[in-house]
């Protein structure tokens, strides 16, 4: 396709005014082309990162192959500390999920007119994250190939999933937010496969083809697609706060000391949201500046997306906080002593981390020009994700190597292995997420129309501001 | 049918393709003859055309049924079937119980949502249809099934409200 001449080069504008109005002045087919056209460059940079990332990707799972090989015993994991690196980034990845949700189902159910342009990467930062973290049981398993014994079958062995148990819930509540989050995506994205279809050749049209399933935009096909998404705007909801509700429940109904907390649901799940939010601001960034949507993800997206950061770290705060001062009044001697472990004993460094990662954030994006630079915002949230994997090791790894049992306690270091396997599922994540956004439209066109055509620009004195119909 | 024709024209502005639509219903053309296709979802009633009744509500319900019936048969029958007691628990108890018919009814109702959206919008549907691929560049296209005694009145209609490419639809392979 030939680009028009007035796509090309464009330098990006300078004031948000010029980003809105630039938009407004487009005509649907140039929108379409400044989606599409970004999706057809794969310069060298592109190649050299997707290298990067494969071969990242290809150690990693060779680092599992040797797992595999030579049995559980590679790693770090021992008694006490049962659990480790592996699920401690499995509960960050689902984490990291819970801001697919929360921005494209929210904020559609509350009509907010600044999530059209972010909604797709949202949710495809949640299928690719719940991806990696349904990697973390297969892997943690040791032997893998036994992994069809969780799954509900009569078979002649007479073994059945114990459904009481948490890790079963586990496996199921992920497994079902993985289907509705998939599904979640494809859904939104058959309109804008048509239009792909519409504009491409090769064996780009052959795929959008497939995957637009002959959709035409009729009246009635719109009207059954918008009813479509709000029922899974709506049922998915439930399913998010379930899933790390879950999550949390397979540390909260044990008796270990530091897990068995009634708070942990709550706590875990606004993690998640905060945790999950942060990444997705450091995605768009990077996308942003990567394939230049710049008239598309625009300074009052990365602020509004900023305001969510900020409160879902106040949120986060209280409900630590509030767990945190319940087990300091007990004084139970193993919290006790985990509490002088993560303050002043081997795990203070890990614990000062987690909190200023934290905390630093929320004092940063108060500052409107933190949450409106994207460089500043990149480093925030990015912080924000070191702090909320810092917390997860805490929980998962620091607490268990003191117990009631002192001649039981012990410690942990990952072994290359671990941290190989790690590396696998960040990378995997990255190159997912690379290669989805040069074969999908990152921006959903079609929303982005439908918002253009709900909201008009209107001249109040000197300003100018987006102004809404009331339509439904 | 000998005697109907299919046109396609393709307007710029939905007020034109609104009034286009009256004007048409005037002329003896029913709603089920006259499809409206957009590369963006128009507000119900924009088009001045009747909502249409969906099924898929009930299929939702249905499914979430399903799910929850299913739920209930692993939380609660099968434990029966494969007793195992662990941590001094019945072999089926409430808490237990609620968490997982939970999530197959979630899971029923999600996948029942997606399979009947499809069902609904009869896809896929990959054969030749009267499309215009000008429609996802922001035109309006209506595609008319309509007698071939009106033709000419129809025509002067289109034009009338300044719609392009009036003729018989190509029927493109989707």
């Amino acid at each position: 396709m030939s680009e028009p001449a007035h796509l090309e080069h464009e330098t990006p504008p300078s004031t948000p005014y010029d980003e809105r109005l630039l938009l407004a002045e487009r005509t649907d087919a140039e929108i379409n082309q400044a989606v599409l056209q970004p999706m057809m460059r794969t310069g060298k940079g592109f190649w050299a990162l997707v290298t990067i990332l494969s071969l990242i990707v290809a150690w990693g799972m060779y680092a599992w192959g040797y797992l595999i090989y030579w049995g559980i015993g590679v790693t770090g994991k021992n008694r006490p500390v049962y659990w480790t690196l592996f699920i401690t980034t499995f509960v960050f990845w689902v984490g990291i999920s819970h801001a697919g949700t929360m921005i494209s189902a929210v904020l559609r159910l509350l009509k907010a007119d600044w999530r059209r342009p972010i909604t797709r990467g949202a949710e495809a930062m949640t299928a690719f994250a719940l991806i990696m973290a349904a990697l973390y049981p297969l892997i943690h398993l040791g032997r893998v190939w036994k992994f069809y014994w969780m799954i509900p079958y009569p078979n002649n062995r007479f073994m059945w999933p114990n459904f009481q148990s948490p890790l079963m819930w586990d496996m199921v509540a992920i497994f079902t937010y993985l289907i509705a989050s998939s599904l979640y995506l494809y859904l939104a994205l058959i309109p804008d496969m048509a239009m792909a279809r519409d504009h491409t050749d090769g064996w780009r049209y052959k795929l959008y083809r497939v995957l637009a399933l002959g959709w035409r935009g009729t009246e009635g096909e719109w009207h059954k697609i918008h009813r479509a998404l709000g029922i899974f705007s709506i049922v998915i909801i439930p399913i998010f706060l379930s899933v790390h509700s879950i999550v949390s429940w397979d540390f909260a109904v044990t008796i270990q000391a530091r897990w068995h907390s009634t708070i942990f649901a709550p706590y875990f799940v606004i993690g998640a949201v905060y945790s999950g939010l942060s990444a997705l601001a450091t995605i768009l960034v990077i996308v942003r500046r990567g394939m230049h949507l710049h008239e598309f993800l625009r300074s009052e997206h990365f602020n509004a997306l900023g305001k969510l950061v900020l409160v879902a770290g106040m949120a986060w705060v209280y409900f630590w906080f509030a767990g945190f001062i319940v087990e300091w009044y007990g004084n139970e001697p193993v919290v006790r002593e985990l509490i002088r472990q993560e303050v002043s004993g081997n795990l203070a460094p890990f614990f000062y981390l987690q909190m200023s990662a934290n905390l630093i954030p929320i004092v940063l994006l108060i500052f409107k020009r933190v949450r409106t630079t994207p460089v500043l915002l990149l480093a925030t949230t990015l912080l924000v994700n070191v702090g909320m994997f810092t917390e997860r090791a805490l929980i998962v790894i620091g607490s268990l190597q003191r117990n009631d049992i002192p001649f039981n306690w012990g410690t942990y270091r990952p072994t290359w292995v671990e941290i190989s396997i790690v590396a696998m599922t960040f990378a995997g994540f990255a190159l997912l997420y690379t290669v989805f956004s040069r074969i999908i439209p990152f921006v959903p066109v079609w929303e982005i129309k439908e918002g253009r055509l709900r909201y008009t620009m209107r001249r109040i004195g000197r300003l100018l501001v987006p102004t809404a119909a009331e339509i439904d | 049918m000998t005697d109907s024709l299919t046109l396609i024209a393709l307007f710029n502005k939905s007020a034109d393709t609104a009034e286009v639509i009256d004007e048409l219903h005037n002329l003896g053309i029913p709603d089920d003859k006259i499809v409206v296709i957009t590369g963006v979802p128009y507000p119900e009633g924009a088009l001045g055309r009747n909502r249409e009744w969906l099924t898929l509500p009930y299929i939702v319900l249905a499914g979430a049924a399903a799910g929850l019936l299913f739920g209930l048969f692993l939380a609660v029958i099968t434990p029966h079937l494969y007793r195992l007691d662990v941590g001094g628990h019945p072999p089926v108890s409430f808490p237990p119980a609620a968490v997982i018919i939970f999530v197959f009814t979630m899971m029923a109702t999600i996948v029942s949502t997606f399979l009947g959206v499809l069902w609904e919008m009869n896809f896929p549907r990959f054969g030749a249809a009267p499309y215009h691929k000008l429609v996802t560049d922001g035109y309006l296209a209506l595609i008319l099934d309509i007698p071939m005694l009106l033709e000419d009145r129809v025509r002067q209609t289109l034009d009338t409200h300044h719609a392009d490419h009036i003729g018989e639809p190509e029927w493109m392979t989707l």
